[in-house]
């Protein structure tokens, strides 16, 4: 058995890992750091350029060998498990949840209030923006205000959303540019955009990226990252309800166990893996997991579900220009206490859909060379906007992460099970929820002689997150708002699974900004260099 | 069947199943080998005249560089969502040259018509209904056309635009339309 020590060890290698440990190395320069991540790392920035050529040009994998082939989980929306987590082809999106997010049931009496104050968390919105490198224009909305300015001037307005922006405002409804993890100005020792037009894989750095972090750590002396080792299980101290080590395998030397000692252990693994772990890490005194004596670990599991529609309008949209960038409107963040609950985001971007090249024409005839063509160039003429709206949910206790015995990793060790599911209140809302939308997505068409091409409902729910929900009361909370555990005084949880519900929008820059401000508790288990 | 005869033929099945990978690694290699007279005789029938004769010798040409660096067996996007893990099936050179070779005697008439209708009839047969999102090697008269129709150089074609969707382009200027396509671009 090899044993390594460190001051903090995080196990988990995402954005939140990046983030955690950028910061504690600046806090504490004097601590040791080690992240353990079970993916690989995939640091070889110079191969992206071909990585994207070849995912456009034949479909394949733009980051190939980002998964564990028997580290699967059941409603999982994403198999990437390398250094950089999920944040290695985020879009980059940065937005806001807002104040009523943290405060639904003072306000609306519905679900739970989260244990942190909102000016609080708006400090560390700013601080997660300024870290990853954030490029936006402010909303107009009063309710929105911020502290501090976007880092970086907000991306160019491309002339297929200045369309779109004119076409959505004649609604009624404000339109802006989505704020984004992506330098409109050389930032940070990264280039600045060049529109590819793939940000899941961006071959010039412009879009943030963990490995990006982990590359400056690991030229640190006190910073370790071990990739390809998978934690399995996390051990007490004997006779206490402290943290004494956690227990790993290296993949690629599955023969010799590792162990892994430090005076504090975070959990940064994501709203997947974390309550996993905690769930296999059970023993004769936590006999349902480490964490839990609240039995909520792996429950309230959360995302946000979504509407989308197609809309043709007359408006010359070339589709290609930015498609990953798009407009937001927040006026439905907000919802009157006297009407009936609704909230939520609403999206626009260009689209080519309803206007792709197709092989046979309205009457089934087939369609070859010049045919195609001008068949095509006809149906182009109109443009096409893409609209989505992602809307509160609040999920059931019962909204869940189990272990599923009846499926197990090359370890042995069952693998999770995620089944999303809404509570009573949220359940008989969706109906009223749905009408809403539609009657939304009418509005919209019929500026600029609109047309419904299609409406779609996601059947799954999107930005996941819970499963270690945070809060005040240790009977009905996993940790406290700074991530730490009720139960285990050295053990942390930060990001995603800390999240009690996952708003109405993205929610990547959320889960930065808690992870941040834990960062500043965890720091205080060390000495100040001052 | 006894045990020796047994094993005797799984050596053979194993040496044959080597051979034909072998074939097909050869076929994609050397793709289109004899048969560059028909793939360019198919691209004039399923590519827009706009192009011009040199535009469209120089998708052919691009569309046999595809085939050739195509990847048997390398992983594909795995998907958000609903996601999957999958591979690239075998290479579609084998399949492909086999379908040129029906196809020579149509593409070789002289007569444009009876090209156009036997490539329909291909197609047909192929049970092909819509455009493949990319080339999947079905037919290669619809892969082929896939190959160019979704790509970035048809989309500006299309909208007569120098849109550049798959190129990296500055953001300055794309407040703007794009720039209308120059002449030569559709005529090359």
């Amino acid at each position: 058995m090899t044993t390594h020590e460190c001051d903090v060890c995080i196990i988990g290698g995402g954005i939140s890992s990046a983030m955690l440990a950028q910061k504690l190395a600046e806090l504490r320069p004097g601590i040791s750091i080690t992240v353990i991540e079970s993916g690989k790392k995939l640091f070889d920035f110079e191969n992206r350029i071909e990585y994207r050529r070849r995912s456009i040009d034949y479909a394949e994998n733009p980051w190939p060998g980002d998964f564990i082939e028997d580290q699967a989980a059941k409603g999982v929306i994403s198999r990437t498990m390398a250094v950089g987590g999920s944040a290695l082809h985020w879009g980059g999106t940065c937005n806001r949840f807002s104040e009523e997010d943290l405060r639904l049931k003072s306000m609306y009496g519905l679900y739970t209030d989260w244990p942190i104050d909102w000016k609080e968390l708006e400090e560390f919105y700013c601080e997660a923006e300024r870290r990853l490198g954030v490029s936006g224009e402010p909303s107009p909305l009063p309710e929105d205000w911020r502290s501090e300015p976007y880092p970086m001037p907000a991306m160019v307005m491309t002339h297929n959303l200045k369309e779109l922006k004119q076409w959505g405002e004649k609604s009624g409804i404000p339109f802006w540019t989505t704020p984004q993890a992506k330098n409109t100005r050389p930032y940070d020792g990264r280039n600045q955009c060049i529109r590819c037009n793939t940000c899941t894989i961006c071959p010039t750095g412009a879009r943030y990226s963990p490995d990006f972090t982990f590359k400056r750590l690991l030229a640190q002396k006190n910073f370790a990252l071990h990739d390809q080792t998978l934690i399995r299980k996390l051990i007490l101290d004997d006779g206490k309800t402290t943290m004494a080590a956690a227990q790993a395998v290296n993949r690629a030397r599955p023969d010799e166990p590792i162990e892994y000692r430090a005076p504090v252990f975070v959990l940064a693994s994501g709203y997947c893996w974390s309550p996993h772990l905690l769930l296999l890490s059970r023993n004769s005194r936590f006999p349902d997991g480490l964490a839990n004596r609240s039995g909520m670990v792996g429950r309230y599991m959360c995302g946000h579900a979504f509407l989308s529609a197609m809309i043709e309008i007359d408006a010359k949209i070339y589709p290609g220009m930015n498609e990953q960038h798009g407009l937001i409107s927040r006026q439905f963040f907000r919802c009157k206490t006297d009407q009936p609950f609704i909230r939520h985001d609403l999206r626009i971007w260009e689209s080519a859909s309803g206007h792709e090249p197709r092989l046979r024409s309205a009457d089934g005839r087939i369609l070859l060379g010049d045919s195609l063509l001008a068949d095509w160039r006809e149906r182009a003429k109109r443009g096409t906007a893409r609209v989505r709206g992602y809307y509160d949910v609040h999920p059931d206790r019962d909204s869940s992460l189990t272990l599923d015995v009846t499926s197990r990793n090359r370890w042995g060790d069952p693998l999770p099970s995620i089944a999303h599911k809404p509570d009573a209140a949220t359940e008989s809302r969706q109906q009223f929820t749905r009408q809403h939308f539609q009657q939304l997505f009418q509005t919209l068409a019929k500026a600029n002689n609109g047309k419904m091409l299609s409406t779609g409902a996601g059947n799954y729910w999107d930005h996941p997150a819970g499963g270690c929900r945070m809060g005040a009361d240790p009977s009905t909370s996993v940790c406290d708002s700074f991530g730490q555990t009720h139960d285990h005084e050295n053990l942390f949880v930060v990001g995603s699974p800390t999240l009690p519900n996952a708003g109405c929008t993205n929610g990547t820059l959320t889960f930065v900004a808690l992870t941040l401000r834990s960062a500043d508790r965890i720091a205080t288990h060390f000495r100040s260099p001052a | 069947m006894r045990r020796r005869t047994l094993l005797r033929w799984i050596a053979s099945l194993g040496s044959a199943i080597r051979l034909t990978s072998l074939r097909a690694w050869a076929q994609t290699a050397s793709f289109p080998g004899d048969q560059t007279p028909a793939l360019g005789a198919l691209a004039a029938i399923v590519l827009p005249s706009e192009l011009g004769l040199e535009g469209i010798r120089a998708v052919a040409r691009n569309f046999e560089r595809w085939v050739r660096e195509y990847r048997p067996g390398a992983e594909m996007d795995h998907g958000y969502g609903f996601t999957r893990l999958r591979n690239k099936p075998v290479s579609p050179a084998p399949a492909y040259l086999r379908q040129l070779e029906a196809l020579v005697p149509a593409l070789t008439s002289g007569d444009a018509a009876s090209s156009r209708r036997a490539v329909e009839a291909a197609l047909e047969e192929a049970k092909i209904t819509d455009l493949p999102r990319s080339p999947d090697g079905r037919h290669i008269g619809a892969d082929l056309m896939a190959f160019y129709f979704r790509g970035s150089d048809a989309n500006d074609l299309c909208y007569r635009a120098a849109i550049g969707r798959d190129r990296c382009r500055s953001l300055a200027g794309s407040d703007n339309p794009p720039p209308e396509l120059p002449k030569q671009e559709l005529q090359k």
